[in-house]
């Protein structure tokens, strides 16, 4: 456990502060909605409700991180979100293509979303379109995904961010500050395992050093991904909320940690983390943990 | 091949690439490759008519391929060097081993390697404090690439532009340590206004020297009564300018070559990289310079 000589950055979305120096703020979680199939929003709406009960309990703060896979599905996928997160909570809208990208933008800002809004995410595929319709349509929040094809290392992490790595003319942290987005969130961008995984966890304290950006990683797509697991099934569950861990382990500050449903499992073993971290952050380095941190909860 | 003149490249050319299929890898979780973006690059050179063919450099600028796989840089906004420079394994040789295998019999390949004062000059310096020895550690490292991609290459070809600017009374030196031992033949290609240096620069133990004769056709008057034993290969047409050179053109220009070297000609190629020219215009120069070569010898 350790401290960051550099500054870190403490950004606020709708009451949530995410990011500072480890063991102050609780690690941010993001579940994640409708990867796969039509959007079942009756267990969708079941398993919000779990899971910020589970962050009321905890004091971890849980986020709602909405897949959008297809144009069809911007508009019920909103009005879901609207009725279901409650006033004045943030969420992500996790998209790939950048079609429904610039599609869902310009209807978060119909709604007057865009102030609660985590955009997932920015990355070298940014297309002349997305880039004018976030100009247009600007999140209050967004991740950068620190995805480099040619070093999938921390150098290379830093370098997507500071230059593009030739892939686009800027760095993502210029694009993001040209179309005016301030709070930025880095997802050091877990690979497949082989694929230099590890790599994202140890990028967490190296990004944070450098540039104090609050930074976390989807650790668990690892997890998901290892065939070597197939012969341990019956604890893959556990082993997918465990890898959590080693984000505020290495100092981050939030885990997408896969579907929603998870949280029973993710939220315990991340707050108990966070308490870790917290004592021993507050009795080395003085760093209190804030009103709602888990260790407040259970101490 | 019995033609004694081959048409050939410096090095770069023009990539292509959608920088959405990366990141499909990514959210798929797939290993992202580079070899579709080779592929344009050699099925172009090899379309043309291009004799001795490069793997594109597509990856990155030509300092970066090198500078990102060494031990001891990093790259940030400029390439740094943080601590002692030293060979970490492969940098090209996979790609020269995926080229080779696609390459038509009759074309050769000819394997790349950045100059070592070139980088020493190029990069942000924050460990060694002294060029020199900064080039000489290049030189060391650069020299093992070199030994290990000759094994697929035809040729092996030191690209030292800042040669041009500055040549340090130990750039013999720095490139022999790299050449020393190669069984291949070797080019060393430094681009700009060398006409100062020449004198210099054909004491350097290379089989071939290239040149921009194209963008300094002054050159030509410079080279004219010096004699040196290397041969020499032809930048021909611009890789600065947009402007496609006719065959017409060429052929005068390899003319006024043959009027100063005569025989000692053994490649022809664009002056420098083509990486920073449009594709469609990289290759219809590399086609015109093809043309105009069958022209003259055939």
């Amino acid at each position: 456990m350790f401290s960051f000589t550099n500054d870190q950055k403490i950004f606020e979305i709708s009451n949530i502060k995410i990011g500072g120096q480890p063991g102050m703020h609780p690690t941010v979680l993001f579940g994640g909605l409708f990867f796969k199939g039509e959007p079942d929003f009756k267990i969708a709406g079941k398993n919000i409700t779990k899971m910020l009960d589970l962050s009321e309990k905890t004091g971890n703060p849980g986020i709602v991180d909405f897949f959008i896979r297809k144009e069809d599905y911007v508009e019920e996928i909103i009005d879901f979100i609207e009725k279901t997160i409650p006033t004045g909570h943030p969420f992500s809208v996790d998209i790939t293509d950048p079609s429904v990208k610039v599609k869902t933008l310009e209807m978060l800002h119909d709604r007057k979303l865009l102030s609660r809004t985590i955009y997932n995410s920015i990355h070298v595929g940014i297309t002349p379109e997305e880039y004018d319709a976030l100009k247009r349509f600007t999140p209050e929040m967004t991740i950068l995904v620190a995805f480099n094809p040619k070093d999938k290392s921390p150098d290379g992490k830093i370098e997507v961010l500071e230059n593009g790595a030739h892939l686009t003319s800027k760095g993502l942290m210029s694009i993001s500050k040209e179309i005016g987005i301030k709070k930025i969130l880095v997802d050091t961008a877990a690979l497949a395992p082989g694929d230099n995984s590890g790599a994202a966890i140890a990028a967490i304290p190296v990004i944070k050093e450098e540039y104090g950006f609050p930074t976390g990683c989807a650790i668990h797509n690892v997890v998901e991904k290892s065939s070597w697991l197939d012969g341990f099934e019956s604890v893959r569950k556990n082993v997918d909320a465990a890898s959590n861990v080693n984000i505020p382990l290495f100092g981050g500050d939030f885990a997408i940690y896969g579907p929603v449903a998870n949280a029973e499992m993710v939220f315990p073993v991340i707050a108990w983390q966070d308490i870790l971290v917290s004592e021993y952050a507050e009795n080395y380095f003085g760093i209190e943990p804030v009103a709602n941190h888990p260790r407040r909860k259970f101490f | 091949m019995d033609k004694k003149v081959k048409t050939t490249v410096i090095g770069s050319y023009p990539a292509v690439f959608d920088n959405m299929v990366f990141m499909d890898d990514y959210f798929n979780q797939n290993e992202s490759s580079w070899n579709k973006i080779i592929d344009y690059a050699v099925d172009d050179m090899v379309e043309a008519g291009v004799d001795i063919i490069s793997d594109g450099q597509t990856r990155d600028p030509f300092l970066v391929i090198y500078a990102r796989k060494l031990k001891g840089c990093r790259i940030r906004d400029r390439i740094e060097v943080v601590d002692k420079v030293r060979y970490n394994g492969s940098i090209t040789v996979d790609d020269q081993i995926y080229v080779k295998k696609r390459l038509p019999k009759n074309k050769e390949l000819v394997g790349l390697i950045a100059g070592p004062y070139t980088l020493a000059k190029s990069c942000v310096d924050m460990y060694y404090n002294d060029t020199k020895e900064l080039a000489f550690d290049f030189a060391g490292a650069l020299s093992e690439e070199a030994k290990n991609i000759q094994k697929y290459v035809d040729m092996v070809s030191i690209d030292e532009p800042f040669f041009s600017v500055e040549m340090p009374d130990y750039a013999e030196d720095l490139i022999t340590i790299i050449t020393k031992g190669l069984s291949r033949p070797t080019r060393l290609h430094v681009c700009g206004d060398v006409s100062n240096i020449i004198s210099k620069i054909v004491e350097i133990p290379v089989d071939i020297l290239s040149h921009e004769f194209k963008a300094s056709p002054e050159l030509f008057k410079s080279f004219k009564d010096i004699s040196f034993p290397q041969e020499i290969c032809l930048g021909s047409v611009r890789s600065d300018h947009p402007k496609v050179e006719t065959i017409d053109e060429i052929t005068v220009h390899i003319q006024n070559g043959i009027n100063v070297f005569d025989d000692k000609i053994c490649q022809l190629s664009p002056d420098c990289g083509l990486r920073n020219l449009p594709r469609d215009i990289a290759f219809k120069k590399l086609k015109n310079l093809v043309k105009a070569g069958e022209k003259i010898y055939g």
